[in-house]
């Protein structure tokens, strides 16, 4: 049983970039994994290998879905979202010109997700009081605050059971950077998700999370057991504590 | 001036709006919502003109019932050209010139079918809505302009509630907004447009059917609705169905008047008059987003 991602050596780019190279890393139940590293380094490349918007160029990527198995290498986006793994994407990628309710229940589009649809919508205003102020509002008049509330609200209605996150902390003030890596964990726990954080943000990422891995230049340079392995690591004060 | 005179160009403005409503619905979806500019709409309409015409002089068939018998294979026939537009010139971004180009193209072909089959002679439908009107004192209404201001108001309430209220439909305001979001939201936006699209040439072919029951109608005629279609759906505000009927009615008034009261060959410049006002008072419509 359970919800799980696993990645095996992963090669994939753009065209003629190539990007990562023998990735192998896996997400276990329940747990939350956090994918580390500075700009350019990848995470947003294998966040997008994961969900089906580009395609590698060798290697495995699997799924466990209430302990049934999946090849995700061979599925679209679109089924990879029906199958309960949704992307908190970079940029937010919100529909602008549709309103907070709209785009919410736009999130409830997979078929399993529409029958608990009224449920998750409360949920998402519950975890997220603003959203529920402005939901007649328009996305794209919202700040940016406002908009990743907005973004995670969504991908939280297509019911998942793993969520993947792209930089939660980009562009947010660094006092809601706080309150967001609290409220992933928050969330995580309420509804029993696995989680998998992309995120430069090294001090607030390790707070949250069980396990990480660090990328330099499209490779695994560390993969930690628990965050004080993270912390203790060379990579990690070269890349992050300006330590040589 | 005559209250009468003005009065009864008001009613007939109004009421030609709600055909123009049905007129434009589809360019609002293609154009609009979907980012296609199908400028052969209007060729298209004249073709469902003549279906009804077709179905209505061989078969004896009601113009709104030949207009529901072939709506669906027009459905069919829309997904299928959109299939193919997205397969040669959408899908490798080649879909503004040239898929223009392809549009204009298929007016033509639409067009010159129809002179080919039909010839260049008016052709006209019975039905027992035509010639009677409705009068009240001194205003009086023909039905064969207050049953097509009732359909084409209608149809556009239908598409209202399918876009509010199901999946596909919130999908359909979506799609062009980001393409790829739509996908991380489990949707497939070349389905989801493939479906707007088929809709879209659906209402061509009620339009075709109102068209014919409101006057005799002629191959060419198509080319007269392409100005006043694309002038609706952006002093509607592009994406708004409401915009849709209340710029048609506007621009159905605005015709109105200005053949009762300057002359009916101004009529056709008003649409462009208005898209040139529109566009510099208020470029985002009546009711844009
Ligand atoms: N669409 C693209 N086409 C070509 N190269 C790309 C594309 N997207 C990203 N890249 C390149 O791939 C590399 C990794 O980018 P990626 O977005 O995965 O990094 P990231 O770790 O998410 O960085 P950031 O923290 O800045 O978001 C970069 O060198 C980037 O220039
Ligand atoms: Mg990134």
């Amino acid at each position: 049983m359970g919800n799980s991602l696993s990645v095996e050596g992963l090669h994939a780019g753009y065209g003629a970039v190539k990007v990562l190279s023998g990735i192998d890393m896996s997400v276990r139940h329940g747990e939350t994994a956090a994918l580390l590293g500075t700009n350019g380094n990848g995470k947003s490349t294998l966040l997008k290998c994961l969900t089906g918007q580009i395609r590698p160029s060798k290697g495995r990527i699997t799924a466990t879905i209430d302990g049934q198995t999946h090849d995700l290498s061979a599925l679209s986006t679109e089924a990879i979202v029906a199958l309960g793994i949704a992307l908190v994407p970079e940029g937010r990628r919100l529909f602008p010109k549709l309103t907070v309710d709209e785009n919410l229940t736009l999130g409830a589009m997979p078929k399993k997700a529409r029958a608990g649809m009224e449920e998750r919508r409360a949920f998402c205003f519950e975890a997220f009081p603003r959203l529920k102020e402005r939901r007649r509002q328009l996305a794209g008049s919202m700040s940016g605050g406002e908009q990743q509330m907005l973004a995670f609200g969504r991908a939280l209605m297509s019911a998942p059971k793993i969520l993947l996150v792209d930089e939660p902390s980009v562009g947010l003030a660094p006092i809601l950077v706080a309150r967001m890596i609290d409220k992933i964990a928050e969330l995580k726990a309420a509804l029993g998700l696995t989680v998998l954080m992309a995120e430069q943000n090294f001090n607030q990422a390790i707070r949250i999370a069980d396990r990480g891995y660090v990328l330099v230049h499209g490779e695994i340079a560390h993969a930690a057991e628990d965050a004080a392995s993270l912390k203790a690591n060379d990579v990690v004060r070269r890349l992050y504590l300006g330590v040589d | 001036m005559s209250m009468e005179l003005f009065g009864n160009a008001l009613l007939s403005g109004l009421l030609l709006g709600g055909f123009y409503a049905a007129v434009a619905v589809g360019i609002t979806i293609a154009f609009g919502m979907l980012d296609i500019v199908n400028i052969a709409h209007p060729a298209f309409i004249m073709l469902g003109a003549f279906v009804a015409y077709w179905l209505n002089v061989e078969y004896g068939l009601d113009p709104l019932l030949a207009a529901l018998v072939a709506a669906p294979f027009a459905y069919i026939a829309g997904r299928g050209l959109y299939r193919y537009y997205h397969g040669v010139f959408e899908r490798r971004s080649e879909d503004s010139l040239q898929g223009l180009a392809f549009f204009f193209g298929l007016l033509f072909v639409v067009e010159v079918s129809l002179l080919l089959v039909f010839g260049v002679d008016y052709r006209f439908v019975s039905a027992p809505y035509i010639g009677p009107s409705l009068t009240f004192g001194d205003y009086s209404v023909p039905y064969r302009m207050l049953v097509p201001f009732l359909a084409g108001l209608g149809v556009v309430a239908l598409i209202a509630l399918y876009l509010g209220r199901t999946f596909t439909g919130r999908a359909i305001l979506a799609v062009s907004q980001d393409p790829g979001a739509l996908r991380l939201v489990g949707g497939n936006p070349v389905k989801i447009k493939e479906a707007a699209f088929g809709l879209s040439i659906a209402t061509a072919m009620l339009a075709g059917a109102l068209l014919v029951i409101i006057q005799p109608i002629e191959p060419s005629m198509g080319r007269e609705f392409i100005g006043r279609a694309f002038a609706i759906c952006v002093l509607g505000g592009m994406t708004s169905l409401l915009g849709t009927v209340v710029a048609g009615a506007i621009l159905g008034v605005a015709e109105a008047m200005t053949t009762t009261y300057v002359g009916a060959a101004w009529g056709p410049a008003v649409s462009f008059g208005l898209l040139l006002i529109t566009l510099a008072v208020r470029p985002s419509g009546i009711f844009g987003r």
